[in-house]
């Protein structure tokens, strides 16, 4: 019945094939959600690699003449980025950056608790995040949950802090009353779970805080004002 | 020269496709780019033996999916998880419109990551490529059955990966 199922879902089975399949699916409920999830599978695959098959590339940068000489892997590598991936490779002060797995992506991005959440297209602080972003000094930070690690103005004046939370740190700014994520990094395991890791201390982490901070990290009574004032 | 110039034009039409069979096969953007640039090259050196009249995409999705078993035969599968996890660190993206695909790419990437190498390459070809289940077999030389078997077991795997994300 596998075989056939699925086959018949795939438009493999003759007409006559087809028919008795659809008709055993359509006395089936299980059978007519197995059908939907694996529909709704098979568009999630489709939808996540059909933009790499979007994204413009040309042959020559992936056959370099034969008669120039050798370029270096690492330079090949770069030539034949599409121009977008080139840019956002070196704007490493606007990376968002995941790990794969069942790590930072799944348990930072589920449910109505997940602490970061799309807005009109960008990802911004929500849940405990948000409130530790908008409340925490760093000098006190809670029990559990969020910990607050610099603040302080990035170039275009706007208010960052860098945070970390469940095993993952990253810097937020704020802008327009949200706080954008403007990088997010999981933390090697065995770091996981140090809450306590100092800011900056994932070098990703301080790349970014040094590309994008315009003078020096606010000091704590700084920080405090910042706050109490509503981070104007 | 003509018949040289028709071949490149078609691989080059062709080239987003074997790119985007390269990340489901290879899991990883480097990985992927890299097996696309060892495919372009050994086809433009192959030209000839390809037969016109021939569908050219099997004969290019077949020198890829061969390329491939070599790499991960000469590299052995530890170092390529680790290669992995390295780019996955690494992965840099645009986070205005495109950040929902591409955190879904890697999730994908990382579901498909989890698949014994003979129900991947079959997930990719039917799943992600949309070929039919006879042209796959004839691409990878098994029998319909063996195809269809590999894709049922493959695709239900990856459904208990990502079922409820």
């Amino acid at each position: 019945m596998d075989d056939k199922f699925f086959a018949w879902l795939d438009g493999e089975l003759t007409a006559a094939e087809a028919a008795e399949i659809e008709a055993r699916v359509a006395a089936d409920p299980a059978l007519r959600k197995l059908a939907e999830e694996h529909r709704a599978l098979g568009a999630r695959l489709k939808a996540a690699f059909d933009p790499v098959a979007a994204e413009p590339v040309s042959l020559a940068a992936y056959a370099p003449a034969a008669d120039s000489n050798v370029a270096s892997l690492a330079q090949v590598r770069v030539a034949r980025r599409p121009v977008t991936q080139q840019f956002w490779a070196q704007a490493a002060s606007i990376a968002v950056v995941f790990a794969m797995g069942a790590g930072a992506g799944n348990s930072l991005l589920g449910g109505p608790a997940s602490p970061i959440a799309p807005e009109a297209g960008r990802l911004v602080a929500a849940a405990s995040l948000e409130d530790a972003l908008y409340r925490q000094l760093a000098s006190q930070p809670a029990d559990s949950g969020p910990r607050i690690g610099l603040t302080f103005r990035d170039k275009q004046g706007h208010v960052c802090r860098t945070f970390t939370d469940q095993g993952a740190s990253g810097l937020a700014c704020l802008q327009g009353g949200d706080w954008r994520l403007e990088g997010l990094f999981q933390a090697p395991e065995g770091q996981a779970a140090d809450y306590r890791m100092a800011a900056g201390s994932d070098p990703r982490l301080g790349t970014l805080v040094d590309s994008a901070i315009a003078g020096e990290p606010f000091d704590a009574e700084k920080e405090r004002q910042a706050r109490n004032s509503g981070w104007k | 020269m003509d018949q040289q110039r028709a071949f490149d034009r078609d691989l080059a039409v062709l080239l987003p496709r074997l790119r985007r069979f390269a990340h489901a096969l290879s899991r990883s953007r480097a990985d992927a780019d890299d097996l696309t640039q060892m495919t372009v090259e050994r086809a433009l050196r192959s030209r000839e033996q390809w037969q016109p009249g021939t569908k050219l995409d099997s004969w290019l999705y077949r020198i890829m999916r061969n390329l491939w078993i070599d790499t991960v035969r000469a590299r052995g599968r530890i170092e390529r998880r680790t290669a992995a996890a390295e780019e996955a660190d690494g992965v840099a993206h645009d986070p205005v419109p495109g950040i929902e695909a591409a955190i879904d790419l890697q999730r994908v990437m990382a579901a498909m990551d989890r698949l014994p190498d003979e129900q991947r390459e079959i997930v990719a070809l039917i799943l992600v490529e949309g070929f039919g289940y006879r042209e796959a077999a004839e691409m990878l030389g098994l029998p319909i059955g063996t195809v269809s078997s590999r894709l049922v077991r493959g695709r239900t795997a990856l459904m208990a990966l990502l079922g409820e994300a």
